[in-house]
């Protein structure tokens, strides 16, 4: 047999959790600071705009402020001018300006055809790979349709987890979904990655995914809480955690090694969604052992502790649950 | 092993329905059609891959409501004119209907028979000066009317079996968009827009002689149609079969220039009918036309074609007429869309635009195979070089998997976008995880002691809710996806809903299967797992 996690491990992995939640409320800290000094980069499709993806003919020399240059003239304030690619003998740009006023979508559109004859003829021969123009009405709704979505998502996954487990372990799993979008968006941010329909796609996508080791880990608590009623839940779930540690890096690792593979050569067009989920899974894996059984331990010691009426204890124990949801 | 024998059989007739249709996507569609064996139906790229115009519009309210509250002041004018009333001004300015009447009683009636209207409400008053604005309800209604008459235009101008552009889709989208798809290189963004853009000819004809089928009537003009006549069609709706073939003169009697207006309504004798006004030339026109012609019947045709060839009862003086027949409230409302449609610039604007060039839709395609390619064999070999021939079994299954899921996506006529494909290889990754989570199970239940053929029952057995679980609520993510995403990103739900079922079906029984092949019943003391 071939292992790279022998089976018979035993770390301790609750006792560390609250270096684990400082940990992961410190990425998250830094992200929400990092938004007033860096911003949140929102795609166009959340925020209405104008990107459109060119490339130069072959022998065509330019930078990125000529192009600026001549994208100003012909009255579009402020573009943002990225280049992109390797192929520096028809070098690629890409052109980011927000939406003029309302209700200017039909002269939008043909500000792109003024775009690119002011760049034929300011700077050489192009072809325009990509338009995309979302006006701000539909940005808007985006935006509200990808808040909903991303809510409904969890509490589906709440009430699916909720009825197949007991009302226990429900809140432990979604926190560490919360947990999961929260720091990988932070990741992401701290990047200088701007969030756009892709982005969002794969989170929901890890919101359904980031579950599937916890569930695992879940399913052998009940089981080992059955076979061992004796044993205090920490040493239960410390035992369960190490039982199912090969199974949560292997299944992980299984899926980050074709999500790499879309890193590597998925192309340009679909890098957000690839490296979101990349991020994402690695989080996830984190959660699931070191945020999601704490939690539900947590919660566990409160309601024991309620029971019993030891209102000291309970209020200690209680103190971190509260300031994690 | 009977009962297993009808399961090898069930695998092996799935893959190979399934293997057929993904076989299909293999070959281009018109090889597809014209072969007797391969199904007709494959996955379609979207957009992003084939490259292509993808539009969202939504009618440009402003000019709409402007353009009807310029119908509301001429009636209200031609009413004030009966009343003996003249304000000092009426006009149509920043979407409201301003009336400067001169005195206050003149200002009182003004009110009074505006408020009538019920499609008026008063946006604000000072002295005499009144300014209407349409009611809310009113103002949904021209929204409504400008989104049937956008989809009713750029739907016949995309369709048009001549000048159209085949492959393409209109629909509507919500309550008042309609998404607009041109395929391919067909056509530039300008070009597309002034297609979408242009005003249809509409024309009104006297019909000279009519006939079930143009045979029929070029055998009761035997010997030649008469000077300066044409034959043209009254097709039936969303075909090609001809209803009724008219003779004609080939110049209009007049043309659509002139009308200004045109909207379905009841009348107590006729019941629904479409209501129609021309400007005042249009209008002595008209009134000649229909008074000579009584009891023939007048051909509106939209760009050559017969739309509805209502017979003439009486002159149709003042601008101002309707027409009848048999009208129910939807052929009514259709009908007054083609006239709208024919006379008046289609008001719209461009909400969303996502247009791929070619070349990037080829490169996506390209770095999409080598991406599904390299992710699969990485996990792959994984799974071969963690689990040896149990990991073969793995990947047999992942195999399996992609057939079923191209397959099913080709059966349904799925569209493939470049986030599908990532769906895709994320969906290979994530199929893998059901194998781990049954094979450390048996390993599990090896170390505690069991023989193999017992480890690998009980791992199947005390894994299958795990996957289950784990599969659920990625499914679960995934429809939510679904319902919000657009385009490309529905794309991606789409294989992800698809690849999360077959995967679950692959992972649980392929594996299984082989594993009853070998090691089967042989009394092994040992798993190459």
């Amino acid at each position: 047999m071939f292992e790279l996690i022998r089976p018979d491990t035993h770390y301790d992995f609750i006792g560390k959790w609250k270096y684990c939640v400082a940990g992961s409320i410190a990425i998250i800290l830094l992200g929400l600071a990092a938004i007033p000094v860096i911003g949140i980069r929102w795609g166009i499709d959340f925020v209405g705009g104008t990107e459109v993806q060119v490339h130069f003919a072959e022998g065509v020399v330019t930078d990125e402020a000529r192009i600026r240059d001549a994208v100003q003239s012909v009255g579009v304030g402020e573009p943002s001018v990225v280049r992109y690619g390797e192929a520096d003998s028809s070098p690629g740009f890409l052109i980011r300006f927000q939406s003029g006023a309302e209700d200017q979508g039909a002269e939008q559109n043909q500000i792109v055809d003024r775009i690119q004859q002011a760049l034929v003829q300011q700077v050489g021969a192009l072809s325009v790979d990509r338009v995309e123009y979302v006006g701000p009405k539909v940005g808007a709704e985006l935006r509200r349709a990808g808040v909903k979505s991303m809510l409904i998502a969890f509490a589906l996954i709440l009430v699916y987890v909720g009825l197949r487990f007991s009302a226990q372990f429900a809140p432990g799993g979604v926190i560490a979904l919360i947990h999961d979008v929260l720091v990988t968006s932070s990741i992401w941010l701290l990047c200088g990655q701007q969030f756009d329909l892709q982005v969002l796609a794969a989170l929901l996508a890890l919101i359904g995914y980031s579950i599937n080791d916890t569930i695992v880990i879940f399913d052998r608590i009940r089981e080992v809480m059955g076979i061992h009623t004796a044993q205090d839940l920490p040493s239960v779930i410390n035992q369960a955690i190490n039982q199912t540690l090969s199974r949560t890096i292997l299944t992980s690792g299984a899926t980050l090694l074709a999500v790499i593979a879309l890193v590597l050569v998925g192309g340009e067009v679909i890098f957000p969604f690839a490296a979101t989920m990349a991020i994402g899974i690695v989080v996830g894996s984190y959660s699931t052992v070191y945020i999601a059984s704490p939690i539900m331990l947590l919660l566990t010691d409160r309601k024991k502790a309620g029971e019993s009426k030891v209102p000291a204890k309970a209020k200690k124990n209680g103190k971190p649950a509260k300031a994690r949801a | 092993m009977s009962g297993s024998r009808w399961r090898v059989a069930g695998v092996v007739a799935s893959l190979l329905l399934f293997g057929w249709y993904t076989l299909a996507n293999f070959f281009p569609a018109s090889v597809r059609q014209d072969s007797s064996w391969l199904p007709d139906k494959a996955i379609r790229l979207g957009l992003d891959l084939q490259g292509g115009i993808h539009w969202v519009l939504g009618p440009d309210l402003a000019v709409a409501i402007e353009h009807e509250l310029d119908v509301l002041r001429a009636s209200l004018q031609e009413t004030l004119t009966e009343k003996k009333v003249t304000p000092a001004r009426i006009a149509v300015e920043n979407g409201q209907l301003i009336v400067d009447a001169v005195s206050p009683q003149d200002t009182a009636t003004i009110r009074e028979i505006a408020i009538e209207t019920k499609v008026l409400g008063i946006a604000r008053t000072e002295g005499n000066l009144l300014a209407f604005k349409l009611t809310p309800a009113w103002e949904r209604e021209v929204r409504d009317r400008s989104v049937e008459q956008m989809l009713e235009v750029i739907r016949r101008r995309v369709d048009d079996p001549i000048q159209g552009i085949p492959e393409s889709v209109v629909t509507r989208q919500g309550d008042d968009r309609v998404l607009v798809q041109i395929p391919g290189g067909q056509l530039d963004r300008e070009q597309a827009r002034n297609l979408l853009q242009q005003t249809g000819f509409l024309e009104f004809k006297i019909v000279l002689d009519e006939a079930p089928t143009e045979e029929l009537l070029r055998k009761r003009h035997a010997d030649g149609l008469p000077a300066d006549t044409v034959i043209v069609f009254e097709k039936e709706k969303g075909s090609d079969r001809v209803l009724s073939a008219y003779l004609v003169p080939k110049a209009a009697n007049l043309t659509g220039e002139s009308l200004t207006d045109a909207r379905s309504g009841m009348d107590p004798r006729y019941g629904w009918i479409v209501n129609f006004t021309f400007n005042s030339d249009g209008a002595t026109k008209f009134g000649k036309l229909t008074g000579d012609n009584i009891g023939k019947r007048l051909a509106i045709l939209l760009d050559g074609q017969v739309y509805s060839a209502p017979s003439l009862q009486t002159r149709i003086g003042g601008g101002r007429g309707f027409i009848h027949g048999r009208f129910d409230s939807d052929s009514a409302a259709e009908l007054s869309v083609i006239l709208r449609a024919g006379s008046l610039p289609v008001p719209m604007k461009i909400e969303e635009e996502r247009t791929i060039g070619p070349a990037l839709g080829a490169d996506s395609i390209r770095s999409g195979i080598w991406a599904s390619l390299l992710g699969f064999g990485l996990v792959a070999a994984f799974a071969m070089i963690y689990y040896r021939l149990s990991g073969v079994y793995a990947t047999a299954g992942l195999l399996a998997n992609v057939v079923l899921l191209l397959g099913v996506m080709g059966m349904s006529g799925a569209t493939l976008t470049m986030p599908g494909i990532a769906g895709l290889v994320l969906t290979v990754g994530m199929a893998i995880d059901a194998n781990v989570i049954i094979y450390e199970r048996i390993r599990d239940e090896l170390r505690a002691g069991k023989l193999p053929r017992a480890a690998i029952r009980t791992g199947f057995n005390k894994a299958f809710w795990t996957v289950m679980d784990a599969n659920i609520t990625t499914l679960l993510a995934g429809l939510v996806l679904f319902q919000y995403g657009t385009g490309p990103i529905k794309g991606f739900a789409v294989t992800l809903c698809i690849g999360i079922i077959t995967s679950v079906y692959t992972a649980l029984v392929i594996p299984r299967l082989l594993f009853e092949f070998y090691p089967g019943n042989r009394p092994v003391q040992t798993l190459s797992i």
